[in-house]
């Protein structure tokens, strides 16, 4: 109790201190940056809805939906293919379960570290302007993220059915699919619903590499000053990605009913799942007239191979990641993208504990202090509709927006990751405060604590150690992002990325993916060491 | 040695760090028998069930099961002929249907293709369907297995076994989780199953009272020894009010 004292203050203080190292001054704005301001929040009243435009919006609302069906499809079949064998249940040897563990775990980790938009610029210089890139790159870094929880979601699988199938003389590949997958089935089909729902986001940001779709019309709009118009994108993107979240919800809910009724609508979801995933491969052959064959034609295996010498350096004078000074710069730049992480997930923190208490079910309905006011409701209703926009836009959307009012430099993108995560991490804590156990509470308001005691006393104390290790696990996740909002302008290794990219000074993007594969590594050390001491 | 002994174990010894869980403990058990096993807890009836499962290997003395020792057998498909386990009601796939746990007791002899294509097309239907019968399941057929009650899983369970066609079953504490009325209804089923299959039967029980109903031979154990082994009819009640006496433990 004490250690997790010590540590929150700890995190508390280097949050403070590097918020206040940001360099305040009226300079962080744009000359007319907070007209600007003023111009985006007025058109938010008045969105474009015109009937060009809503079809223009509908059509690249399905490009979005498809890229990503058909990226979470093919991470589906990597997550099975490497997700299994790194979960170590066909193995047994101290050997085999040595190679599952570093190997495969090894490259899922390799696969995640790499946000999705890094890889699609790779895939776009090494292969052209393709659907195929976005759909890769979705597929490799979803593909490991789904992999790393597949194989953990086998490895905690109760055991007595396994042991029993075992004893009855089931082979090691017929408890996997007698024991290990029935049992998880319905885990990894809410996670892989909850990574779809992240996919669409992720694949409307794809525009960022010139691939089209809600993100695309979103730029075009912005840099056309448009504001009107980005707005009716965006309740685009977020009427979708909102549905998909209240389906994936359904899903799980109805996966643990035991009601007869589950069944129809699981099968239902199942079948419509499988339409929207054959559609979109369909639509992206035919449609889009990408065929999967030809990306792998000579001249892209040309472009392919000169691609990967120049990140390699070879027949180069003087590579950069062996120099020094290159070293020295991006070492400062990597530092730089950890300054921003820890300014985001602060200020995403600190947002989400202001609100997270109005937000929650239970505190609207009365039943968490066990006071009802007239204004419960209204705030709940409030608190969590700011977390749904809040999300369902990607950070880098949310950066793209920024720079037009704020100068680029660390602030716009620590603003756009806080914006986006603030809703995250919002959804999560709210959760967590539903699904407190109530008794104590009862217990202090029976010994006569005010609402306000029975927080402090009785809600905090017992949330706050999950919404700790939330706030830890989200920031690994922003550390992984915070290279994509560079992109925009926002500083950092992203920014470095995307000028060596623009300059083909390729031993450079080699050396900063050393440095952010480097740093990624680093920040999930330091989180899971400090999520252990929570616990 | 007659080719009519099941198990044979002779000065079999298990601990656990400091723990002794058995030690030297030597027992016949003809094929046909059925016997149960008792004594207060700790006294090594789950080790020495677990030994006879080949699930954990003694640390010292030797076992033969159908007058082969264990080297014998070399894959749990071999040994899954010979022995089968019934436990408490965990031992199911609760999001299969129960025809699917019913059907896992034929995994031994099934292929990897055919186990795939009996997930959607369930195989050797009639020989399951019948199982359940037996067990008086067949209104269930399909049912989602986690939505049985504790009784009727046990007695899918039962159903696995008359499957999978073992030539001894051992039962764990079969009926620990369940209400006085439900275990009665599945040790029956249990006994009289394992009577018609010819199958010879071991089970560890908490109940004194079941293992004089239900079974021939009572072996109890304590501190890890074989502290009487008995018909049932000999039972004294001094003998057994002194297996679960604390005082002279050691």
């Amino acid at each position: 109790m004490k250690k997790r004292n010590y540590l929150t203050l700890f995190l508390t203080l280097i949050f403070l201190m590097s918020f206040a190292s940001v360099g305040w001054s009226k300079n962080l704005f744009h000359s007319g940056g907070s007209s600007t301001m003023l111009q985006i929040l007025k058109s938010l009243l008045n969105p474009n809805l015109s009937p060009e435009l809503l079809k223009l919006a509908f059509e690249s609302s399905w490009i979005t939906v498809a890229y990503a069906a058909a990226g979470i499809s093919l991470a589906l079949i990597i997550a099975f293919v490497l997700g299994i064998p790194a979960s170590g249940v066909l193995t047994e040897s101290t050997f085999g379960k040595w190679m599952s563990f570093t190997v495969f775990r090894g490259i899922l980790g390799f696969m995640r570290s790499i946000h999705e938009l890094v890889w699609a610029w790779l895939f776009v210089a090494a292969i052209g302007l393709s659907p195929y890139a976005a759909i890769f790159a979705l597929a490799i870094a979803y593909g490991g993220a789904l992999g790393k929880i597949f194989a953990e979601l086998l490895q905690t699988v109760p055991q007595e059915p396994i042991k029993a199938l075992r004893s009855a003389g089931a082979s090691k590949l017929q408890i996997l699919i007698y024991g290990y997958l029935p049992q998880a089935l319905s885990n990894m089909v809410s996670y892989s619903m909850y990574r779809f729902e992240c996919a669409i986001r992720s694949s409307a940001i794809m525009s960022f590499v010139g691939l089209g779709g809600l993100g695309y019309q979103i730029q075009l709009s912005l840099t056309e000053l448009r504001y009107n118009e980005v707005w009716t994108f965006l309740f685009f993107l977020i009427v979708i990605v909102s549905a998909v979240d209240l389906w994936s919800s359904l899903l799980r809910k109805k996966m643990a009913e035991a009601a007869a009724s589950r069944l129809s609508f699981v099968k239902l979801s199942t079948v419509a799942l499988a339409a929207i995933a054959a559609a979109s491969w369909m639509f992206i052959y035919i449609a889009e007239a990408a065929s999967l064959l030809d990306i792998f034609n000579a001249k892209n295996l040309e472009h392919t191979k000169d691609f990967l010498s120049g990140l390699l350096g070879i027949g180069q004078a003087e590579p950069a990641f062996f120099s020094l000074e290159s070293w020295k710069n991006a070492i400062r730049l990597a530092a730089e993208t950890l300054h921003i992480s820890i300014i985001a997930i602060g200020l995403s923190a600190a947002g989400m504990l202001l609100t997270v208490i109005p937000a929650a079910r239970n505190a609207a309905e009365g039943t968490l202090t066990l006071k009802r006011k007239w204004y419960n409701w209204p705030l709940y209703l409030f608190t969590s509709g700011l977390y749904i926009i809040s999300r369902s836009v990607p950070e880098l959307v949310w950066a793209m927006i920024i720079v037009y009012i704020l100068k680029p430099g660390i602030l716009p993108g620590a603003i756009a990751l806080a914006l986006h995560n603030f809703g995250i991490l919002g959804k999560l804590c709210a959760e967590v405060v539903e699904d407190l156990d109530l008794r104590p509470v009862r217990n202090l308001a029976s010994s006569g604590a005010s609402s306000g005691q029975i927080l402090v006393y009785g809600v905090i104390p017992a949330v706050m150690p999950k919404l700790l290790s939330y706030i830890l696990y989200r920031w690994e996740v922003i550390i992984r992002t915070t290279i994509v909002v560079g992109f925009v302008g926002a500083g950092g290794l992203g920014q470095q990325f995307k000028l060596s990219m623009s300059w083909f000074h390729y031993t450079d993007v080699t050396l900063i993916l050393i440095c952010y594969l480097l740093l990624v590594a680093l920040v999930d050390l330091f989180s899971e060491g400090c999520r252990r001491i929570i616990q | 040695m007659s080719s009519k002994q099941m198990f044979a174990l002779n000065n079999i010894s298990k601990s656990y760090g400091e723990m002794k869980a058995l030690s030297s403990l030597s027992l016949i058990v003809e094929k046909g028998e059925m016997i149960a096993i008792i004594g207060p807890s700790g006294a090594g009836k789950t080790t020495l069930l677990n030994i006879l499962a080949n699930i954990i290997k003694p640390d010292a003395g030797e076992m033969t099961v159908d007058s082969k020792p264990l080297t014998c057998y070399k894959t749990p498909k071999l040994f899954a002929h010979k022995v089968g386990i019934i436990r408490q009601q965990f031992d199911l796939i609760g999001q299969l249907p129960v025809i699917q746990n019913v059907l896992a007791g034929r995994l031994k002899d099934w292929g990897l293709l055919k186990s795939l294509i009996s997930l959607i097309l369930p195989q050797d239907k009639v020989q399951a369907v019948k199982a359940l019968e037996r067990v008086g399941l067949s209104d269930k057929v399909y049912e989602r297995t986690a939505n049985l009650s504790g009784g009727e899983q046990q007695r899918v369970a039962l159903a696995r076994l008359l499957v999978q066609k073992p030539e001894a079953v051992l039962a764990d504490e079969p009926v620990a989780s369940l209400d006085p009325a439900r275990a009665e209804d599945v040790l029956f089923m249990l006994t009289k199953l394992a009577k018609e299959e010819n199958q010879t039967l071991i089970a560890c029980l908490h109940s004194v009272e079941y293992a004089r109903k239900y079974f021939k031979r009572i072996i109890a154990l304590k501190a890890g020894q074989v502290y009487f082994d008995l018909p049932a009819e000999e039972l004294k009640d001094e003998l057994l009010a002194s297996l679960y006496s604390l005082g002279d433990e050691s």
